[in-house]
């Protein structure tokens, strides 16, 4: 227990030393782009007709720093600003806190993640685990090849497919939205909850397409190296069920992907916005893009800074759980 | 169904006869004609080179030849159990663990690295209908070994000679009679290798066991065994009296083997190695004597004739009387 | 004498075993190498398909140029045109000829990619090499660095860089791309290293009192090869998709033509979701990219299977 305290306590402060390297990033990649955009804002306010001290105020209140000083200062009010979860206002939607838009999306997007994740996962390991049984005849090797096809492929080409078969070609499911403003209002209930999942089923699914093919491989390759361990063959000669030996296999099998999944989640969350761009879906994603469009810097940074804590907790997880499935790891000090 | 439905009290130890026995992969035999007894209540050590096919003889008791080996002749009769090559795959399952028993080597993980040893008992038991398995505790403190502390631990947390002796606890833990051991000293230390042989020889003698043990170490048999076989390229050429063999090796190959081990006293040059390589699946010869390209008694009929056993040695020379 | 070698001939030397050693004996490792090469690709006929297609789009971006105009033909009268041998995948919104544009849009991400892999190579490499071999406090600290850059998401990256940095010319692009993705190929190149060193190789090599240089160049490097080129090929491909994507999302400006200002045309602005015969002008680039993954995913598992025996079925 106590080596699985120290576990977290490691995995914590690294993932927090990440999340400050990459607002430091952002941060300077922020005042050192053309045409500062500080700057710009600032100028933008004192055209609109406010005194130099509102302008900078507001420009300080939309960066989550003041535009004028010494750069360490500025930084230093930056960092302030992010520990109070203050991300700065959005320079486009006039006035409105980048810290709510974000987390309001965040829930949709772990939504759309998460289930394409498992889905994926379920699918990608079954069949990993039949290619890796099969590997010598046809089927095998055509599951194998299939999946990394759709793996290889980028997933907005599964989501430009879907869309054009299930939306338009054959109207099965919406183009789309979150939820049908018409029919239902927000809330925990079971309509809204329904149609929400409605609208989810389409991405996720492209989602899970894209990615199951990974899961296949991974699975594929770690069946077909414990296939070889002697602890299946002594099982065998003791005289142990059928099913207990796949059983044995399968855990045995599945454990090295857990570190999979960890590496997984980075590239999950960029396909979430080309996914989120091609079905209208409101999550951290779409809010990403929109922000390029308006060239929205303070949401830019701030939905990409969502994004990657959320990858870096998920990779924490990911690596907690398998400290705990695992007893070889467990029982290091 | 318990293990008391199927074999009512035991007190005898069985007998293992193989009879012209021949595995092949494809047309090319591992094993080739061996008729091999072992007599109730011995030990038996089968002695060879890596691929002799001593351990596909070995496996053949348990009716586990590797893909695509197939048995094409020949039977392995057990007492008891019946021919062990004609078993269904079910009877097959039950009768491995609970009534035949095989230690792997100690360098070899034949354990789950995922879960304690108690619980893989466990499901030894659940996977042969019994859940009866007092016998575990006093068979791993015989071996030395603190049952409780072993029962909760992982594989990775036991040393080389502690997995040894769980391994054989497995082996015997549902009352098997006939006991197979694959090569259980290699990799060990010089203690730890005396200690399992003492184990191997009480354990022997208290339970009433017929073992075969596969080594290629001759000082292991010299230890434990009353009988050896030695085998080459598939064939058993020599089998007898272990102490006998030994002492008076009949077939130049046993004589060759013999001769290659230091002894304390004497000459350290009077140990000579045998010069050539020992045959490989591919590389055996189809017809006569496989031994015959390192023998130093070789004749002319050793290319055309396979030698037949007389007398438990396998050698034209041998048995024409001609060896010096 | 003759006795002598008459009485050879029959016994082990002829066997197909010996015949074989001697061959191993003979050739030299690079010799077997591309022999084992040839048999993985006869095995399966579909992985000398993989290599024809790869080969035909780097011929593509290679020479696809010099087969039209700078300034592709338009026609107005001809939207959307039936497929013909004149337009044999339809033409686009504005009469230019699909075929024209796949295979005028293949160079410029193809070069972007390439030069991206270059840099990710190169630095990858280096920082693996340079991480296994010395350990210690360099491995920590680049293998955080590379930790760091293999944590963080890299197409949002990509698209706040894009935004940030104005990556006009194709190699600011490509220096951009590259950095992003060195970060697998490090650990890849890394872990392999060590693995070298845990079998002796660099032990026995200072032993014998070789210089720095020939243990990496001589010793190392061609073990580490087959890993950097699996890797290598897989990263070029996600560059090149990278892109399509950046363009596909509009991030990038859509001044030039290549596959990805095509999708974000059909999808988002042209309608070719709804009109069936707009579905070439959809399908074309798609089609490019399924092709291109194909040709990749054959190759590479021609690779494993080369370089990974245990895959390989008995």
């Amino acid at each position: 227990m106590k080596s699985l305290l120290w576990r977290l306590a490691g995995h914590l402060t690294r993932g927090l030393a990440m999340i400050w390297a990459v607002t430091t990033f952002t941060f300077f990649l922020i005042r050192l782009m053309p045409g500062d955009p500080v700057q710009v804002q600032y100028e933008r306010l004192i055209a609109l007709g406010m005194s130099p001290e509102q302008a900078e105020s507001g420009t300080a209140m939309t960066y989550g720093f003041v535009p004028h000083g010494p750069v360490w200062q500025q930084y230093l009010d930056y960092i302030v600003g992010l520990a109070h979860l203050d991300l700065g206002v959005s320079v486009d939607s006039q006035g409105i806190p980048v810290a709510d838009r974000v987390f309001g999306a965040m829930p949709w997007t772990v939504l759309l993640v998460l289930s394409g994740i498992l889905v994926s996962f379920l699918i990608g390991v079954g069949l990993g685990v039949v290619a890796a049984l099969k590997r010598g005849n046809v089927v095998g090797h055509s599951l194998s090849i299939a999946g990394s096809l759709l793996h290889g492929v980028p997933p907005f080409v599964i989501g430009i497919l879907l869309t054009a078969l299930f939306t338009r070609q054959w109207r099965w499911f919406p183009s789309g939205g979150i939820y049908d403003a018409d029919l239902v209002a927000p809330g925990f209930y079971a309509d809204f909850m329904a149609d929400v999942a409605y609208h989810t089923i389409l991405p996720a699914s492209a989602f899970a397409l894209a990615s199951y093919g990974g899961w296949l491989l991974a699975m594929r390759s770690s069946v077909a190296s414990v296939l070889g361990d002697d602890f299946l063959l002594a099982a065998e000669l003791r005289g142990l069920t059928r099913w207990m030996r796949f059983r044995y296999l399968a855990r045995n099998a599945i454990l090295p992907l857990f570190t999979v999944l960890a590496i997984s989640f980075g590239l999950v969350f960029g396909g979430a916005i080309f996914i989120e761009r091609i079905f209208n879906y409101p999550g951290l994603g779409m809010l990403l893009f929109a922000s390029i469009g308006a060239r929205d810097f303070s949401m830019m940074s701030g939905s990409f800074l969502l994004i990657t804590a959320a990858v870096i907790i998920a990779n924490i997880l990911a690596d907690l759980l398998y400290s705990v499935i695992d007893p070889r790891v467990r029982r290091q000090t | 169904m318990s293990i008391v439905e199927i074999w009512p009290t035991v007190t005898a130890a069985p007998g293992v006869a193989i009879e012209e026995l021949t595995i092949a992969y494809g047309g090319l035999p591992a094993v080739a004609n061996v008729s091999l007894e072992l007599k109730p209540g011995t030990i038996t050590g089968l002695v060879g080179e890596s691929g002799s096919g001593k351990s596909t003889l070995a496996l053949s008791l348990l009716g586990a030849v590797t893909k695509p080996g197939k048995v094409t002749r020949g039977k392995v009769v057990i007492d008891g159990i019946g021919d062990v090559t004609k078993l269904g795959a079910e009877e097959l399952r039950r009768v491995r663990g609970s009534k035949i028993g095989y230690v792997f080597q100690a360098a070899q993980n034949s354990l789950n690295p995922l879960k304690t040893v108690g619980k893989q008992l466990l499901d030894l038991g659940k996977a042969h209908g019994v859940k009866d398995l007092r016998e575990a505790h006093p068979l791993l403190e015989r071996m030395g070994l603190n049952a409780d502390r072993v029962l909760k631990s992982y594989q990775h947390e036991l040393s080389g000679g502690m997995r040894q002796r769980v391994g054989i606890m497995f082996a015997l833990v549902l009352n098997a009679h006939v006991l197979v051991l694959d090569e259980p000293t290699t990799a060990l230390d010089m203690i730890t290798q005396a200690n399992i042989l003492q184990i191997v020889r009480d354990i022997q003698r208290d339970r009433h066991l017929t073992t075969l043990i596969v080594t290629h170490d001759v000082g292991v048999v010299a230890e434990v065994a009353q009988r050896i076989a030695v085998m080459y390229g598939g064939r058993i050429v020599e089998q007898g009296d272990a102490r006998r063999v030994i002492a008076e090796p009949k077939h130049p190959y046993t004589r060759a083997l013999i001769n290659a081990i230091p002894r304390l006293t004497g000459d350290v040059d009077a140990a000579k190695p045998l010069p050539g390589t020992p045959p490989t699946l591919g590389t055996i010869p189809l017809a006569g004597c496989v031994f015959r390209e390192r023998c130093p008694l070789r004749m002319e009929i050793c290319d055309t004739v396979e030698p037949v056993a007389v007398g438990g040695v396998a050698c034209h020379a041998v048995n024409k009387g001609d060896t010096p | 004498m003759i006795a002598k070698f008459a009485r050879q001939k029959p016994g082990r030397e002829n066997s197909n075993a010996a015949i074989a050693g001697q061959l191993a004996r003979s050739s030299s490792p690079r010799r077997r190498f591309w022999r084992g090469v040839w048999v993985a690709l006869k095995r399966r006929p579909s992985r000398i398909a993989g290599v024809a297609i790869v080969a035909l789009f780097i011929f593509m971006a290679i020479a696809g140029a010099w087969f039209y105009p700078d300034r592709l033909p338009y026609d107005v009268n001809e939207v959307y045109a039936p497929i013909s041998w004149e337009h044999p995948l339809s033409t686009d919104n504005q009469g230019v000829d699909v075929l024209a544009l796949v295979v005028t849009g293949t160079r410029g991400v193809l070069l972007v990619a390439a030069a991206a892999g270059l840099v990710t190579m190169l630095v990858g490499t280096a920082a693996g090499l340079y991480a296994g071999y010395r350990r210690g406090a360099a491995d920590s600290v680049l293998m955080r660095i590379a930790d760091f850059v293999l944590t963080i998401p890299g197409f949002p990256l990509l698209i706040v860089l894009t935004t940030a940095i104005n990556v006009g010319t194709w190699w600011k692009m490509a220096l951009v791309l590259g950095l992003i993705g060195w970060g697998g190929l490090a650990r890849a190149v890394r872990s392999q290293t060590l693995s070298l060193r845990e079998r002796g190789f660099i032990e026995a090599a200072r032993g014998l009192g070789l210089p720095t240089r020939h243990i990496v160049v001589k010793e190392l490097l061609p073990n580490v090869a087959p890993y950097i080129a699996t890797n290598l090929l897989i990263a070029v491909t996600a560059y090149i998709y990278a892109q399509v994507g950046l363009y596909f999302l509009g991030v990038l400006p859509v001044d030039t033509s290549n596959w990805g200002v095509m999708l974000n045309n059909a999808v988002f602005l042209s309608g070719a979701l709804i009109s069936p015969d707009a579905l070439p002008y959809l399908l074309a680039p798609l089609g490019a990219i399924l092709l291109l993954t194909l040709g990749v995913v054959l190759i590479v598992d021609a690779l494993e299977e080369i370089f990974n025996p245990r895959l390989r079925e008995s």
